[in-house]
């Protein structure tokens, strides 16, 4: 155990804090545990005592610190402007260096540190998800998801089965770049040709920079900055430059990264951040994109007649950082959109967090898959992909609802 | 003193998730949204009366002091273990027990967040009237125990006047029925009122009766300003005293204003020296008619502009300047205090210019804000509590605003309740006949002062 004087290094502005609970209204676990230590003003004031030297690292203090979906809806609602999320990463990577994080956590920063390694993993596990038995799949799970409820992987990775430059469809309005995440390139390649298709639609050419890697959240919610650091600047390098107007993320959290996040890390290690900052100007993710621009999408209306009715998750980092799209399902008059009484709550997803909270993930899940079942709606919508594995995953009973993109619906209701 | 075996009792009571005992854990029971703070020696987590009841005995067999918690968002340490012994945190009795629309009422447990319960109202047309600020948390024991209130209070009466009754553990571990589901009850002693703002000296609440309410038709918004803060609060006066009862009447001084403006451009006019904030509800026509005379009455206090709002979109617009008040002065911080003194009505106008002036004289930066129907003074200072010297002026001029409401007739906390910020000015307000009386009754029902020891009795 370390010394509590030397706790220095996390000895961060946790003194904004008026502690008036406002955050514990909008915390996930919270309102599951409804235990004051699993709230977003208890996680502040562990930090505060620590840096202050009345308590030491311990396991159970890492557990309070992580046992966090980082959905970011403590800081969006602070009204004292605590910012909660940097606050929270810093003090996981200071416990991750005293207490190790499990084997699998640690070997996820692994494969997606490098995107080589990542590849790689992807095309192993493609063939291993080939050759499963029916019965393993099922009975081995994910946290509360068994494998079987798991996305095959894409047969090929989605970057490598679209050209880097796809010129518009009709008549040209401009360039933008476009940052396809992990999840697309190798899980839902659907998300990524319907983010392409709506693009080029609306007239935009499409530039996919080849050397782009994982945001790097992952690797900063679990104290791997330095690792974190080299993806950032190898983003920084593909994405910095004049000419596009915009650079489209399908992913809310990899958006919300690429928007605040590369700045203060590149600060922290002492380095210049006006690059990161021009690249957070123009971050925007496809449906605000699509929102901003509903005028030039050519709905066909057989084709949206014909189409089933939705229904919407609102995911944390789009709620928080951007805009919930339910906006676009409500503007255009063609879709049959059916409100959740709880779209904007968390399901419980927050990266990792599924698989290393599991009891407090199937709570969150249970809420929204009832309340969705209930709008009657026959398809789910949501932008990120980890919400859409949790969701789809977490579905138990017979009556299955299907998630996907909300990008991919619109897509099919093109003329 | 807490030992191993009691822990373990404690165990076998509520199993091992529901008692805390490690340093990070009580680490997170130690405070509310008041500035000082003390570690407890133990935090248990209750699910049910039968369960309430095993720890009070424990408690009181061992002689271990015991204080209750809801969410801990009180401006004033009530739920702060002063004396450390066990924290009982009723967040886990959170279940709606019934409600009753057709006999008007609702009973629930003490962990209830108020907003929850309005979210259970709303679409049977029905509402409970108190709305603390932190309604979205705040939980129902909470707001009995400390008598909370909120700005529509003014119409509707504040969280004792809805409570019908409960069940409540005293400090020997016997369990106590107190009123009934009846809107009238005259049947001994009105107990209940006794418990609400009782801060768990004297009793454990573990089930509450409350009166509800249905909603009105609708409301209307206008948002005034003035050039002469005296005229504005004048202008509140003149209005209750004419006979209409408004929703809410929030006053907002220049301060208060431009800081706000500051903050989140709402387009408000900062060079008016007061702003009002006047909400009647009721059918379409009482509103409009009502309206027409507000209208009448703060033009004739020389009303500035005057911004009406009819649609609930509107009026939620109208609204955050003033909701935002308290988030704009705590950010100023880092800590804030929100003070609570509360004056007759017809007294307003006098009471303000007091508080500015003795805030000036001790050169304090802070916003005058008020319920002012009710005559309920939130002046937001936000301090930096490890500036001693600061802290210094800051109690001292709090110290003042306390003995200037004192001619007016007024009281040291309107809704805030007493807790430890409040405990030492007792005196200026309660003569000593009636702070004895306050002791007797503690000693009867708690005479080894184990309830929330450390507080104002």
């Amino acid at each position: 155990m370390k010394n509590p004087s030397e706790n220095t290094s996390a000895n961060v502005s946790t003194n904004t804090c008026g502690k008036c609970g406002f955050c514990l209204a909008v915390c996930p676990v919270y309102s599951v545990l409804l235990d004051e230590k699993a709230s977003p003003r208890a996680r502040i004031q562990l930090i505060k005592v620590f840096s202050e030297g009345k308590i030491s690292s311990s396991p159970l203090l890492k557990e309070l610190i992580s046992k966090c979906l980082m959905c970011g809806s403590c800081t969006a609602n602070c009204p004292s402007e605590v910012d909660h999320y940097s606050q929270f990463m810093k003090m996981r990577s200071e416990m991750i260096k005293d207490h190790a994080e499990p084997i699998e956590i640690r070997g996820l920063i692994y494969l997606l540190a490098r995107e080589q390694r990542l590849k790689m993993a992807a095309s192993l596990a493609r063939v291993g998800q080939g050759i499963l038995p029916k019965a393993f799949a099922e009975k081995y799970q994910l946290g509360n998801i068994a494998l079987s409820k798991l996305p095959d992987l894409n047969s090929r990775t989605f970057r490598s089965q679209v050209k880097k430059e796809t010129a518009p469809s009709g008549k040209e309005r401009g360039t933008v770049l476009y940052f396809t995440g992990c999840a697309t390139n190798h899980v839902f390649e659907q998300t990524g040709h319907a983010t392409l298709k709506l693009l080029t639609h609306m007239g935009y050419r499409v530039i996919i920079p080849a050397k782009q890697a994982c945001c790097s959240i992952p690797l900063l919610f679990h104290g791997a900055e330095k690792q974190a650091r080299e993806n950032i600047l190898a983003n920084i390098a593909c994405f910095d430059g004049e000419g596009a107007e915009a650079i489209i993320v399908d992913c809310p959290t990899c958006g919300s990264t690429l928007k605040n996040e590369y700045s203060p890390v590149l600060e922290r290690a002492g380095k210049r951040s006006d690059s990161a900052q021009r690249i957070s100007r123009k971050i925007v993710d496809i449906m605000s994109f699509v929102h901003d621009r509903l005028e030039l999408l050519s709905i066909d209306r057989n084709k949206a007649d014909a189409a089933v009715s939705v229904t919407y998750h609102a995911p944390c980092h789009l709620k928080n950082v951007f805009t919930p799209s339910a906006r676009v399902l409500q503007q255009i008059k063609a879709i049959q959109y059916l409100p959740a009484e709880d779209s904007q709550e968390c399901c419980g997803g927050g990266g990792t967090f599924f698989y290393e909270y599991p009891e407090v993930a199937a709570v969150l899940a249970g809420r929204k898959i009832n309340n969705a079942q209930k709008s009657g709606a026959e398809l789910w919508l949501t932008d990120c992909p980890v919400c859409r594995i949790n969701l789809a995953g977490q579905q138990r009973d017979g009556k299955h609802l299907g998630l996907c993109h909300p990008a991919e619906f619109i897509a099919t209701l093109l003329e | 003193m807490f030992n191993n075996s009691l822990k373990d009792r404690l165990i076998t009571l509520l199993g091992r998730e529901n008692v805390l005992d490690s340093i990070e854990e009580l680490s997170c029971y130690a405070y509310d949204s008041f500035l000082e703070e003390s570690l407890p020696e133990i935090v248990v987590l209750p699910k049910s009366t039968t369960e309430v009841a095993a720890v009070v005995e424990i408690a009181a067999t061992n002689k271990i002091a015991l204080t209750a918690r809801g969410a801990g968002t009180s401006v004033c340490g009530a739920p702060i273990p002063v004396k450390r012994g066990i924290v009982l945190c009723f967040s886990k009795m959170n279940k709606v027990l019934e409600i009753n629309t057709r006999d008007r009422y609702a009973v629930v447990e003490p962990g209830v967040i108020n907003g929850d319960l309005q979210k259970k109202l709303a679409p049977l047309g029905f509402f409970y009237p108190p709305d603390p600020g932190s309604i979205m948390i705040s939980t129902i024991g909470g707001n009995v125990a400390l008598n909370a209130g909120g700005p529509r209070c003014l119409k509707y009466g504040v969280t004792m006047d809805y409570v019908l009754g409960m069940e409540v553990v005293l400090p020997s571990g016997k369990i106590i029925n107190l009123g009934s589901k009846n809107i009238k009850d005259v049947t001994g002693y009105k107990l209940s009122a006794l418990f609400c703002g009782s801060e768990g000296t004297l009793g454990l609440i573990t089930k509450i009766i409350l009166r509800i309410t249905p909603q009105p038709e609708t409301a209307r918004t206008v948002l005034v300003t003035f050039a002469d803060l005296d005229n504005t609060a004048k202008a509140v006066s003149e209005i209750i005293g004419s006979g209409i009862l408004p929703v809410a009447m929030e006053l907002m001084d220049s301060i208060t204003i431009r800081e706000i403006e500051n903050t989140l451009n709402l387009g408000l006019d900062t060079e008016a020296a007061g702003t009002l904030l006047i909400e009647v509800d009721g059918t379409a026509e009482t509103c409009r008619r009502e309206m027409g005379r507000i209208v009448e009455k703060v033009n004739d206090y020389g009303a500035l502009s005057l911004q009406e709002a009819a649609t609930s979109a509107e009026r939620e617009e109208l609204w955050k300047a003033r909701r935002f008040a308290y988030p704009v002065f705590a950010k100023i911080g880092p800590d804030i205090i929100t003070e609570d003194v509360t004056v007759p009505i017809s007294k307003v106008p006098a009471m303000i210019a007091k508080i500015r002036e003795i805030l000036n004289a001790h050169d304090i930066r802070a916003g005058i804000l008020a319920h002012a129907g009710d005559g309920n003074m939130h002046p937001l200072i936000p301090v930096d509590k490890s500036d001693t010297e600061q802290m210094k002026r800051v109690n001292q001029a709090i110290e003042e605003i306390f003995a200037a409401a004192v001619p007016f007739e007024g009281t040291l906390s309107g809704e805030h309740g007493i807790g430890l910020a409040k405990a030492e000015f007792l005196p200026l307000v309660l003569d000593d006949n009636t702070r004895e009386f306050m002791s007797v009754i503690k000693k009867a029902v708690d005479p080894d002062n184990l309830f929330n020891p450390g507080k104002f009795v």
